[in-house]
């Protein structure tokens, strides 16, 4: 008797599988594939066409670079919502600067970003403030001073930068990126760190972890990232308008999370969630155009799609809030 | 005793994932009877009365209560029906007052039309503290204003005040001071000559067999035996818990070896705001030097300022060679190591796995020109996660999979990896069971001969007495008495220092 009480305890297989971190590591990939397998249905195959494969290629390089960065800040259990006002004003000084020379618009751009992330960075750790509060108030702050500056016109850039609007050179920006930070999260001390601060940030503390500097270089390198990506961003647009970089936090958000990490951050992020969730959010993007839906009735699936992901992959075990 | 059954328990049984935590546990309690339950670290104590009080749900079986069957989600549901308990852990909510936390889920007396009178509910509170004898703890006051201690005293008037049938406390004597304790067997008595009924969970075997009339022995998840209290001796509880004799060398038994003269680590006038003040001492080469005290003496913040952890400290801390330790990567780069008495949030990362805990101190030494290697960690990990003898899957488990003695394990295996020969640990044994400790004690007399220092703070004086070359009683933030290794200092000799 006590025997058939016990297996009828038993979780069933399928049920430990659900369960299981690898199941939760493999949803991404799979969600991936079922988006571009409906959109392809939908669009009665059109989106795979090379040429429309192309042109989804070429939304993806900056939002990826951004993504990279936003994915350390994550991983930290915090969050930035500066990347769009970031990006918009990190155009603006590479456009104005591509009069000059190109590598100081460049170094421009990253610096600037850098600053915007420094600033962040300094509230969160010398005032303790929550980052979610910081990068709010910090987004509105330079949203503005990026409108204030495009109230004229929109800000032109060189005819020299418009002319590297080649895929080679931002595909190995791109792909320079993701290597270098991929590096530096799989094989060296400060991505170990990274991850125990999100993990457990008193802890970290005590094992020796400098969690103050680590976190302050998280926002600066978050930063000069949105810096670089303006230079991919102005190389693709050639010119800024009031609305650059609009929308692309709630953007990177969405991406990262499709993309499986964890909003609590910590030990369960996967460096390829940057990678999946970018593809995922531009095929679910080009698709919901494609689609021929108005971007009111884009943002509401958008929402929807967001709303479940977070739903089906938050660890609640990590119950806490966002640092 | 009555001989009337209040509570049967029958098939009890739960899993997680894997692990069988409960394993068709049957037992019965008989009213105005204090029962205790032992075992060791993961043996189901804890998981067992957590699925009566409806903290976790009943994976299979029954619980029956004065001839009523039990089916609670919740500890408010457990609390109507008479069962209560007191937690390991922090069981109070900050950011509520000590009134709210008391009536927390049974607010309904105190509302009017849906508005709560909380003047009355502070008035209700306060009266059932005075009663308690815990007066000086303010009904209106923020929860967050005390101490680990005081809240657990509160947690005990929330927990008794409704005079449940039958009330749980888990490991709870581990917060409290020898004050605190005296409090909860009053309480636990007056439960008994009331003929209600408790459940005492404790791996300190000397109360067990001073306040219960009976124990209950689970292992490994299975009942093993129930035995009356006055028929059994520490010895024949630990071969109960444990299933095998103990050996006697439970402590150091040995006397008289000179402390050398060899000073590791200076301490020189460490004070830190509302915690220590002056704070003067040497620490010697191959010495363990204990720190004794209640709990709120400052003890505990000495660890914290050895190590660079207090938040504003003044003084001096040096070593030998003349470095000064000011934050806390200069300390863990010198040698020094400090596991915490609040394990789970300072010593360990819960959230993460057993390989990057064990790392992350001698992260730095493992890198090859900053590059690490996955492999070598794991290897790393791998080699002192078993030297400790830590029960895992493998490294790659995460550390709130484990029970408190294996999380221990895991931070001890991180300092021995990491090689420091300045331990600093805080109650390295709480909440842990007779087997783990024995390993925790064997370990340290081993450190020592290899010439390494310990600090070792704790609030059992037992460890102290059977552990320490040298103990430094503190009282209020300062020293009261210092004694040297002796096999004649008795427990009352170091008590007279504390209060």
């Amino acid at each position: 008797m006590s025997n058939t009480v016990k297996n009828e305890q038993e979780p069933s297989k399928l049920r430990t599988f659900l369960s299981s971190d690898t199941f939760k590591g493999m949803l991404p990939f799979i969600g991936l594939v079922v988006i571009l397998v409906v959109m392809n249905i939908l669009t009665d195959g059109k989106i795979l066409t090379p040429k429309r494969l192309r042109l989804l290629m070429s939304q993806v390089y900056y939002p990826m670079i951004v993504a990279t960065g936003v994915f350390f800040v994550m991983t930290l259990g915090s969050i930035d919502f500066t990347e769009g006002s970031t990006l918009g004003l990190a155009s603006i000084v590479v456009s104005k600067l591509s009069f000059i020379s190109i590598p100081l618009a460049i170094l421009g751009g990253v610096l600037t970003g850098a600053c915007i992330g420094a600033i962040n960075g300094f509230f969160h750790v010398k005032f303790k403030l929550q980052s979610f509060i910081i990068t709010i108030c910090t987004m509105y702050l330079f949203r503005g001073v990026c409108a204030y500056m495009t109230t004229e016109t929109a800000v032109p850039a060189s005819a020299a930068i418009k002319a590297l609007d080649q895929n080679w050179l931002k595909i190995s920006v791109t792909v320079a990126v993701l290597i270098v930070a991929w590096f530096l999260f799989r094989f060296t001390r400060i991505g170990n760190d990274i991850k125990a601060v999100g993990s457990g940030e008193t802890a970290a503390r005590f094992s020796g972890v400098r969690t103050d500097r680590v976190k302050f270089l998280v926002f600066v390198a978050a930063g000069a990232l949105t810096g670089l990506a303006a230079f991919v961003n102005v190389v693709k647009v050639g010119s800024i308008t009031a609305t650059a970089g609009n929308q692309l936090e709630t953007q990177i958000l969405i991406s990262l999370v499709l993309g499986g990490l964890p909003i609590t951050g910590g030990a369960k992020v996967r460096f390829s969630n940057i990678i999946v969730g970018t593809l995922m959010y531009t095929v679910l993007n080009n698709g919901l155009v494609m689609l021929g839906y108005e971007s009111q009735t884009q943002q509401l699936i958008k929402g929807v799609i967001f709303l479940l992901f977070v739903a089906l992959t938050i660890d609640r075990k990590a119950l806490k809030v966002i640092k | 005793m009555e001989n009337r059954v209040l509570l049967v328990a029958k098939d009890i049984d739960k899993r997680f994932g894997i692990t069988h935590a409960v394993n068709n546990v049957s037992l019965t309690i008989n009213a105005g009877e204090i029962r205790a339950l032992i075992g060791e670290n993961g043996s189901g104590k804890s998981t067992f009365s957590q699925m009566l009080c409806g903290i976790y749900t009943i994976g299979g079986g029954t619980f029956t209560l004065d001839g009523k069957e039990l089916h609670c989600r919740n500890q408010v549901e457990a609390n109507n029906e008479g069962v209560a308990i007191i937690v390991q852990e922090m069981g109070t909510l900050s950011g509520l007052t000590v009134a709210e936390n008391i009536f927390l889920g049974h607010e309904e007396p105190f509302m009017h039309m849906g508005i709560k009178d909380t003047r009355a509910m502070n008035k209700e509170a306060q009266r059932l503290l005075n009663e308690y004898g815990f007066g000086r703890i303010k009904a209106g006051d923020m929860i967050d204003h005390y101490n680990f201690e005081d809240r657990k005293l509160v947690e005990i008037v929330k927990g008794t005040y409704m005079k449940p049938k039958i009330l749980v406390i888990d490991e709870t004597t581990t917060a409290l001071s020898q004050n605190g304790r005296l409090e909860l067997y009053k309480i636990m008595d007056a439960i008994r000559a009331d003929g209600r009924s408790v459940i005492f969970i404790s791996h300190d075997l000397n109360e067990v067999l001073t306040h219960t009339d009976t124990i209950s022995i689970l292992r490994d998840g299975e009942y093993i035996d129930t035995v009356k209290t006055k028929d059994m001796t520490e010895d024949d509880l630990k071969r109960l818990m444990v299933g095998r004799e103990i050996g006697s060398a439970y402590y150091r038994t040995d006397y008289g070896e000179p402390i050398s003269d060899e000073v590791v680590l200076s301490v020189k006038d460490v004070s830190v705001p509302g915690q220590i003040s002056h704070v003067t001492f040497d620490l010697h080469k191959g010495e363990i030097l204990g720190f004794g005290g209640l709990s709120e003496c400052g003890m505990h913040e000495v660890g914290k300022a050895i190590f660079a952890a207090s938040w504003d400290r003044s003084g001096s801390v040096t070593l030998a060679d003349g470095t000064q330790i000011n934050d806390i990567p200069t300390a863990i780069k010198h040698s020094i190591a400090y596991a915490s008495k609040d394990r789970d949030n300072e010593s360990i990362i819960l959230n993460e796995s057993i390989r990057n805990n064990v790392i992350l101190p001698s992260i730095d030494d493992l890198a090859n020109h900053g590059i690490l290697s996955g492999k070598k960690l794991t290897a790393f990990a791998d080699k002192y996660a078993k030297d400790m003898q830590t029960k895992m899957q493998n490294v790659g488990q995460f550390v709130s999979d484990l029970s408190g003695g294996n999380k221990q394990k895991v931070v001890l295996a991180r300092w021995i990896g990491k090689g420091s020969d300045i331990l600093v640990l805080d109650s390295p044994t709480r909440g842990i069971d007779v087997k783990v400790k024995q390993a925790i004690y064997a370990l340290m007399a081993d450190l020592r001969k290899q010439g390494k220092s310990i600090i070792m703070i704790s609030e059992e004086i037992p460890e102290l007495l059977g552990m320490a070359d040298r103990i430094i009683v503190m009282k209020d933030g300062e020293f009261s008495g210092e004694f040297l290794r002796d096999p004649k200092l008795s427990e009352e000799d170091l008590i007279a220092k504390m209060v």
